[in-house]
């Protein structure tokens, strides 16, 4: 028999969270902001059930809805895992957004000129463009980081806004603009260009087999190789990595790459796997929400693809919601920014410990 | 007459998974008293002293303070206990502040106010003969005044008990005895001090010893009572000699080092200031000096991470300062920093990982593109076992290890590194006098085997027991370099304070 006068709880400490706290921590994590969204769905006028089962229904539903909620995580599984490549070196890329655009633009200039190639030439040179913009774009802010001591937080979203209006530039009056249109858009490109679609019934196409397999090679990338064993030292002293004799601006800039050529390949998946044009509205936002799918991931890759399934399940189940229940589906960023909340909440408390000890 | 005891502590044992830290200690300190932690590397001090400051919760066991059984949840609960720690690796805020550090990292807080704080502040230094500027960015400090803030945050905090954790290993001699006056005038005011050191002369200092050997008490002396012989037996289990005068390499060769006029400039300051060197091919040259005249400097313009402003390096004749660090380590060149934590390891790697630090591009540690997990596990093992490094094996991460067992996996790989030029600054800074004298036979099988090598420590006895000649240091400037053979202690002394010698040669 225990005398509850002589025990009491007390939080400590962890020294080191073990997986299964982690995975309570997770399914508390989700509970509450289950939780808090019912609140909103009650507030909006809707019972939290039907809404959830709308959404639901409205992301997995069928093969048809399944297939959209994945079309809807490839870009941001590539917008994860740049920020989740350049986060765990700890370098701040804000710049996914810009990235995007620039791979988006690079391919289309490389890609509208070859019109009429065949799609085994158009493809690959549609993602080699998606790669090379992206690249490229990041690696300005790398120029600027390692040569000119620029912070890249503030270069890279400077660079977010110049493009947006260099993109606007070029399709407003500009060369690329659609003759006789009143959008700001691109032609529709040559269908020989377009991603392959995966199944009939479905709009799911090659860009999420590439991004699936791309999670794989950035996380062989993180763990197994030398660039992944920099990034991780950088990640925790990069004093030291330096001292020791590995050139780390050479680093920076090589990471700033990585991490731009994969949030390019974001821009070309919506162009040519989605749209089938280039728009700024085809390519806007994945970059920031990108940011917010690898933190929830744990800046871990397949975190990143868990993430952005679920994000992408919501973007595609708040259209059915907004239908059968009064819910406006721009509630969903809402509960996209819930789950973050909650998440890091738990992944903070998994640091610490209930524990019984006898009273002093 | 039996008082209470300031602190007991009875059957405290801490686990760290597998490991056993501390294993059912035992001990009292009694008011007033210095009582010293003796132990190898890895023997558990810090642990111990972790659990009195409430930074981990012993798994079993009961401390006391004053008769009462406390519960240290955290050191803010340690700091009301009355405890205070200076600890191995410190923990001040480098953007901050003196003022800001002992305040804020106090827990009295800014209720004080700034004001109340600063004078405080003022108090203590000025009652201890502390020279600290209140106002200076603790980043800007060297490591021997940042000492200073942490033992002046302790004092503030009005501790009855002072833990310090290897407080001299970053301080000269000079400061070290400074140091110890102000222990003993602690003592005198009834605080009782908690010291680990791996200084021999400095434990004979304490009032009563007890020695820790892989995380259990072998037991508790009276220091007077005891030779240091007898310590270094209990704590080692063997007896260790003290560093002797090694016999000179049989031959020295060509020169490998070369540094003219060296000149570096810090505020249009010089921190380096026409330092000139030679070192050949088997050869130890020692730099003896106060720190914080220009060693660590030195030390960085020859490593590449710092360019100089004027003079020459030459690297077996061949110039070296337009060079990075990349290119200088592939020039054979190793180098032992003397922070170990900022400049040697990262402590997100594991010990396998940080042995190859700076070499992951190699061809020996990968295959094909990738990282070659069994030839660093092979490549650990090995290290772990010529060094005697305490840990739970290769995929151990570093950051738990303990301050001696971290710097021998620096020396492990820059040993294994450097085949033309070692530099060394403080190499033997924390360790066990078992280590010390590892260290030691390293340098010189390094030295036999045709390595130039650069040696700065304040210990004395270690240039004397190793190099050929000695170089002393004094504001930036190499006052003078001497034959070992023909050099006194007392001369290097007097020149280290600026005493320009006759001798000079
Ligand atoms: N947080 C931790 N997790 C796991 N093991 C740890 C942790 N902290 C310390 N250890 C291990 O416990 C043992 C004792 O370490 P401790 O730091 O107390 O040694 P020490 O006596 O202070 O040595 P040194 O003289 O080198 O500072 C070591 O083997 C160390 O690797
Ligand atoms: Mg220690």
């Amino acid at each position: 028999m225990t005398d509850f006068n002589l025990v009491e709880w007390r939080f400590e400490r962890r020294l080191d969270p073990r997986p299964a706290a982690r995975i309570v921590a997770l399914a508390v994590a989700a509970a509450a902001a289950a939780l808090v969204c019912s609140l909103l769905f009650i507030a909006a006028g809707a019972s939290p059930r039907a809404a959830f089962a709308a959404l639901l229904q409205g992301s997995f539903g069928s093969l048809r809805a399944a297939g959209e909620t994945l079309v809807k995580a490839t870009p941001l599984i590539f917008t994860g895992l740049a920020a989740c490549v350049a986060f765990r070196a700890r370098i701040w890329n804000i710049g996914a957004e810009g990235q995007v655009f620039a791979g988006a633009m690079f391919a289309y200039w490389l890609q509208h000129n070859l019109t009429g190639f065949p799609p085994f030439v158009q493809i690959p040179v549609v993602i080699a463009g998606g790669i090379v913009g992206g690249a490229l774009y990041a690696g300005l802010a790398g120029v600027l980081k390692t040569r000119f001591s620029v912070d890249e937080v503030i270069s890279t979203v400077m660079l977010n806004y110049i493009i947006v209006y260099v993109l606007s530039l070029l399709l407003l009056r500009g060369p690329w603009s659609e003759a006789g249109g009143f959008f700001e858009q691109t032609p529709k490109v040559d269908p020989d260009s377009a991603l392959p679609l995966l199944f009939s019934g479905s709009r799911l196409h090659f860009g999420f087999l590439l991004a699936i397999v791309t999670a794989g090679l950035v996380q062989m990338l993180l763990t197994r190789t030398p660039l992944g064993y920099e990034i991780k030292a950088a990640g925790s002293n990069i004093r030291a990595l330096e001292v020791q004799g590995t050139n780390t601006r050479r680093l920076i800039l090589v990471v700033l790459l990585v991490s731009g050529a994969l949030a390019g390949l974001a821009g070309i998946t919506e162009v040519y796997g989605v749209h089938y044009r280039l728009k700024a509205g085809a390519i806007t936002g994945y970059g920031y929400s990108g940011i917010i799918v690898a933190i929830l991931g744990q800046l871990h890759p397949v975190g990143v693809v868990v993430a952005s399934v679920l994000f992408g399940a919501l973007l595609n189940g708040a259209t059915l919601m907004q239908i059968k229940t009064s819910v406006p589906s721009a509630l969903i960023y809402a509960i996209q920014a819930i789950l973050l909340l909650f998440f890091l909440a738990g992944w903070a408390a998994c640091n610490f410990r209930l524990r019984r000890v006898a009273r002093a | 007459m039996s008082k209470i005891p300031r602190l007991s502590v009875r059957h405290l044992t801490k686990r760290f998974a597998a490991l056993v830290a501390n294993d059912d200690i035992s001990l009292d300190v009694m008011p007033g008293e210095l009582h010293c932690l003796l132990g190898e590397n890895g023997a558990g001090k810090s642990t111990l002293s972790s659990c009195l400051y409430g930074l981990y919760q012993p798994d079993a066991g009961e401390i006391r303070v004053d008769g009462k059984t406390v519960q240290l949840r955290s050191p803010g609960e340690a700091i009301r206990a009355g405890i205070g720690m200076v600890h191995q690796h410190f923990v001040l805020v480098p953007g901050f502040t003196v003022v800001e550090n002992v305040a804020v990292g106090t827990g009295s807080g800014w209720r004080l106010g700034r004001a109340e704080a600063l004078s405080r502040i003022e108090a203590i230094c000025s009652t201890y003969g502390i020279s600290l500027n209140p106002h200076q960015f603790v980043g800007d400090l060297s490591v021997g005044e940042q000492q200073w803030v942490e033992i002046v945050k302790a004092l503030y905090t009005g501790a009855r008990l002072l833990i310090l954790d290897e407080p001299t290993a970053v301080l000269t001699p000079e400061e070290s005895r400074r140091l110890f006056a102000i222990v003993r005038r602690l003592t005198g005011e009834d605080l009782s001090i908690v010291l680990i050191s791996h200084k021999m002369a400095e434990v004979m200092q304490s009032d009563q010893v007890s020695v820790l050997r892989k995380g259990r008490l072998v037991g508790t002396v009276v220091t007077s009572q005891v030779s240091r012989d007898q310590l270094t037996t209990m704590m080692v289990g063997r007896s260790v000699a003290a560093p002797t005068r090694a016999g000179d390499a049989k031959a020295h060769g060509e020169t490998v080092l070369s540094v003219r006029g060296l000149t570096q400039l810090r505020d249009r300051r010089p921190v380096l200031d026409n330092a000139s060197l030679d070192i050949a091919a088997g050869e130890i040259v020692g730099i003896a000096g106060v720190s914080g005249n220009g060693q660590d400097e030195l030390f960085e313009c020859l490593a590449g991470l710092a360019h100089p402003d004027g003079g020459k390096i030459l690297l077996d004749g061949e110039t070296l300062q337009a060079y990075s660090p990349a290119t200088i380590a592939a020039k054979g060149v190793g180098y032992v920093p003397s922070d170990r934590f900022r400049d040697g390891l990262v402590a997100d790697l594991d010990i396998g990982e940080n042995l190859v630090l700076g070499q992951q591009w190699q061809a020996r540690w990968r295959k094909g593109p990738f990282i070659d997990a069994a030839a660093l596990d092979a490549n650990a093992r090995t290290a772990i076992s010529a060094y005697s490094i305490a840990a739970t094996g290769p995929s151990a991460p570093s950051r738990k290890l303990s301050g001696g067992n971290a710097q021998k996996v620096i020396l492990a790989r820059e040993f294994a590194k450097a085949t033309r030029l070692l530099l060394c600054n403080q190499p033997t800074r924390g360790l066990d006098i078992g280590a010390i004298e590892f260290v030691h036979r390293q340098l010189l099988r390094k030295r036999d085997e045709g390595c130039a090598i650069l040696l700065a420590s304040e210990e004395l006895d270690d240039l004397f027991a190793l190099s050929r000649r000695i170089g002393v240091m004094f504001r930036g400037r190499i006052l003078a370099v001497l034959d070992t053979k023909k050099a006194t202690y007392d001369e290097i002394g007097s020149l280290m304070a600026g005493h320009r010698s006759e001798a000079a040669a």
